[in-house]
């Protein structure tokens, strides 16, 4: 029984462009990913259990949506962390996990037609109260590293996880593993990768970008996904 | 007796005890309904989550069925490739899917939603039609459909809950692709909930954090008694809920009820949803309610009637068979010993052969008789003492209680010849003589003329006519009394024990003796008219006798009566006197009574 082919989601790069750097590179990479891990339990069952249909094998779990590629080196050179836009499509988030930089603006955007009552979690002020409704746009600054996990009150379902970083350089990574940095200044950089609720707990990944060119980085996953305590 | 008062105490305490036990009984026979009644519910329950969970495997499969439509899984293709939703697009999937809900057989959804394989919204059948774009994945449903999995849930949105089932849709052409899923939803109604309760027996309701969203008929609960029983149910598996949840007795208005509930699962779980399976509690009918509900065929068949007829029959019969050994009986034999002694045949009830009160009766029969005897003897004596020894038939002599008395009495011997009978009758009240017409008995008027009484001398006049004195043979003279003491002493002297007619027929005795009265005559016109009745009725009776009257003065006679009264109230303490002529051997004869 083979795998079918990956439904490569649309990957929205976040980036975040040192400015003025007048000697700038590039990294793209792939992430490979060993097998999925199992399917968690299955979540707000009916009065039946779920079955496989009889046409296809299920699907295994895409991981690769909620990886973060992060590039952590030598700080720019001034510059401002640049705002990044979450858009909120309906009953998720377009992106479950996303990356901001400290001190970064982060807005909500709100694609859908269904009205949601955002809060992050632990920090229950972070978020402005008050349903944000189609269209509308709430937002927020994160002032320190770490995660901020923003959820629906009423879905809990709905869930997304902000990564905050203290460098510029991060990315997304698509349904199919592949992932662009964009332009990164000359040098040295250690690469990780966010997944889930955590660091993946790997070797640590030297990268180093040219002044020219991209730089070509394939990311091994350990397998099991393991992450750093 | 004693026998008696112990069955009817045995008897009282068995009817106590049969009443205890009717008021008693109904009360665990309604305690025995109410659990029975809980154990309906509990059963009623998990009938109703046996028929909803087979109404989800069967949406599951109507959606599979669905998702299976080729027209469907063409148009989930196109819409998948596309980068963008648009109104055509839409339109074109939403016409495809309301052909296909046309198709399904028995209950419709009341909505279906089409998904690309990104899980965006292409369409909407029956439900916010113009609407598309929105990206459902991320709901736990739709992501296992999306992934491939078949399997429902319950959403609650739009103020309603639906049960949803979820089919992913797969290309089957050259290659296999998923290029979308299928949602169909059914509305949680109150139809729905009433074709439950038609199943069950009992009534079902569907509730979001304690405000009902169908019910099969309106009822409104306490919703903190309600959201009490499903916090004790948190902890426990929710598929077990219908054997963990204990039955809650809850007020709805006016009615009170019993209700199980059991949360409902999927995404309503976490809207506090849950289902109740209610029903009025049992009403304890009472004993007169449990009596109001008899009918014939609980009496009738194998009812023990043999028995009960059988226990009625022994304790009446115990009864009786006791009611005649210590009551009827004795009495009886009280009453014939008494109709003895009524009739003289005995003297005394015989005491020792009346057991119990009957023989108190006899006693007290017997010391009355005693007392009687005593004070008859001592009135005789008085009498004598007043009049003179009374030979037969003389003035004085007390007849009424000479019969009476017994012929051998304790206070002395008593007289030499048995005593008439009594003018006294057992149960005969009707032939009880009225004052001054005393009865004679047969014997008596057999050999003297019966008594003439008050009335009788007024309706017999003269001595001609009728059965009584003048029938009788006159009798014999008899002797003269021996001459009376004259001159003054002999008024002082004691005097001779005497005789009222003697001295009323004091024609023949001395004249000093009529002249020289112990005590002076009363004036003319001041005697009692009833003495002046007694003298005519003696006067007549004298001739009747073919006595001699001419002696005889109604001063002389009144003075006598007067005398003769007086003494008699003194000594036996009565009120009146009555006199009474009558013959006796041939003679007329004038008796006093106490009264």
């Amino acid at each position: 029984m083979g795998l079918p082919p990956r439904v490569i989601a649309p990957a929205y790069l976040v980036l975040a462009l040192g400015a003025g750097t007048a000697m700038a590179g590039g990294v793209a990479g792939k992430v490979e990913v060993p097998a999925a891990p199992a399917r968690a339990a299955v979540s707000n069952k009916g009065f039946l259990d779920r079955v496989e249909n009889p046409l296809a094998p299920v699907k295994p779990v895409a991981t690769t949506p909620q990886m973060l590629v992060v590039l952590e080196g030598p700080p720019p050179a001034g510059g401002t962390p640049v705002q990044v836009v979450w858009e909120l499509v309906g009953e998720s988030f377009a992106k479950p996990v996303i990356g901001a930089q400290v001190g970064a603006k982060v807005e909500i955007k709100n694609t859908s037609r269904t009205p949601r009552s955002l809060v992050a979690k632990g920090q229950p002020k972070l978020i402005e109260g008050g349903p944000l409704n189609p269209s509308g746009v709430r937002s927020f600054r994160v002032d320190a590293a770490g995660l901020i996990e923003v959820g629906d009150s009423d879905a809990p379902h709905l869930k997304g996880t902000v990564v905050v970083v203290a460098s510029p350089y991060f990315a997304t990574v698509d349904a199919a593993g592949k992932f662009d940095l964009g332009e990164v200044p000359e040098g040295t950089y250690k690469l990780q990768v966010f997944y889930g609720t955590g660091w993946i707990d790997q070797p640590e990944q030297q990268v180093v970008v040219p002044a020219k060119g991209k730089a070509e980085v394939t990311v091994k996953i350990p397998a099991g996904y393991p992450l750093k305590k | 007796m004693f026998w008696s008062k112990i069955w009817f105490f045995l008897i009282a305490l068995a009817a106590t005890a049969a009443l205890a036990l009717a008021l008693a009984l109904p009360r665990p026979a309604a305690r025995a309904q109410a659990t029975e009644e809980q154990r309906r519910l509990g059963v009623a329950c998990d009938v109703v989550d046996i028929l909803l969970t087979d109404d989800a495997r069967n949406r599951v499969e109507v959606t599979g069925a669905f998702a299976r439509t080729g027209t469907v899984v063409s148009a989930l293709e196109t819409a998948s490739a596309a980068e963008k939703l648009d109104d055509v697009r839409m339109k074109q999937v939403r016409s495809v899917g309301e052909e296909v809900v046309k198709t399904i057989e028995g209950r419709k959804p009341d909505f279906a939603i089409l998904l690309d394989r990104r899980g965006r919204v292409v369409a909407n059948v029956n439900i916010d039609q113009d609407e598309y774009g929105d990206t459902l994945a991320g709901r736990p449903l739709v992501d296992d459909a999306l992934a491939g999995y078949l399997r429902d849930d319950i959403w609650v949105f739009n103020n309603s809950m639906y049960f949803v089932a979820a089919s992913p849709v797969i290309k089957r052409d050259a290659t296999v692709e998923y290029v979308g899923a299928v949602l169909l939803g059914h509305k949680v109604t109150n139809e729905l909930a009433q074709k439950l309760a038609g199943s069950v027996g009992v009534d079902v309701g569907f509730y979001l954090a304690g405000e009902p969203v169908a019910q099969s008929r309106s009822v409104s609960f306490d919703k903190a008694t309600m959201q009490k029983a499903i916090g004790a149910l948190s902890s426990g598996d929710p598929a077990r809920d219908c054997q963990a949840s204990k039955p809650t007795p809850v007020r709805a208005g006016k009615e009170n009820i019993t209700a199980i509930v059991a949360r409902l699962p999927g995404e309503a779980a976490t809207k506090q949803g849950y289902f109740t399976i209610f029903a009025a509690q049992p009403v304890d009918p009472g004993f007169l309610g449990t009596f109001k509900r008899l009918t014939k065929d609980d009496l009738t068949g194998d009812f023990p009637w043999v028995l009960v007829g059988g226990g009625f029959v022994l304790a009446l019969a115990i009864g009786i068979g006791l009611m005649l050994v210590e009551t009827d009986r004795p009495l009886r034999r009280l009453t014939a010993d008494v109709v003895k002694l009524a009739k003289g045949e005995t003297e005394r009830l015989a005491e020792d052969a009346h057991p119990g009160k009957f023989g108190s009766i006899a006693r007290s029969v017997n010391i009355h008789i005693d007392k009687l005897g005593r004070e008859a003897k001592t009135a005789k004596k008085d009498l004598d003492q007043l009049l003179g020894p009374a030979p037969e038939g003389s003035l004085g002599t007390i007849d009424l209680l000479a019969t009476a008395l017994p012929s051998v009495r304790p206070g002395g011997a008593g007289p030499a010849t048995p005593p008439p009978p009594s003018e006294f009758r057992f149960g005969d009240s009707g032939s009880s003589p009225a004052r001054g017409t005393p009865v004679v008995p047969p014997a008596a008027t057999a050999k003297t003329p019966p008594p003439v009484s008050f009335k009788n001398i007024g309706t017999q006049p003269g001595v001609g006519g009728g059965a009584a004195p003048v029938a009788a043979p006159p009798p014999p003279k008899p002797p003269l009394p021996p001459p009376p003491q004259t001159g003054p002493m002999a008024v002082q002297k004691a005097p001779p024990p005497l005789r009222l007619d003697d001295d009323i027929l004091g024609g023949n005795a001395e004249p000093s003796t009529v002249g020289a009265a112990p005590t002076p005559p009363p004036p003319a016109g001041g005697y009692d008219p009833y003495f002046k009745e007694v003298y005519d009725q003696f006067i007549a009776m004298k001739q009747a006798c073919n006595e001699q009257t001419s002696g005889l003065t109604f001063e002389k006679f009144a003075d006598k009566l007067v005398r003769n009264r007086d003494d008699l109230k003194a000594k036996t303490g009565c009120t009146e006197v009555k006199f009474t002529v009558y013959v006796k051997d041939g003679k007329a004869a004038l008796k006093a009574t106490p009264v």
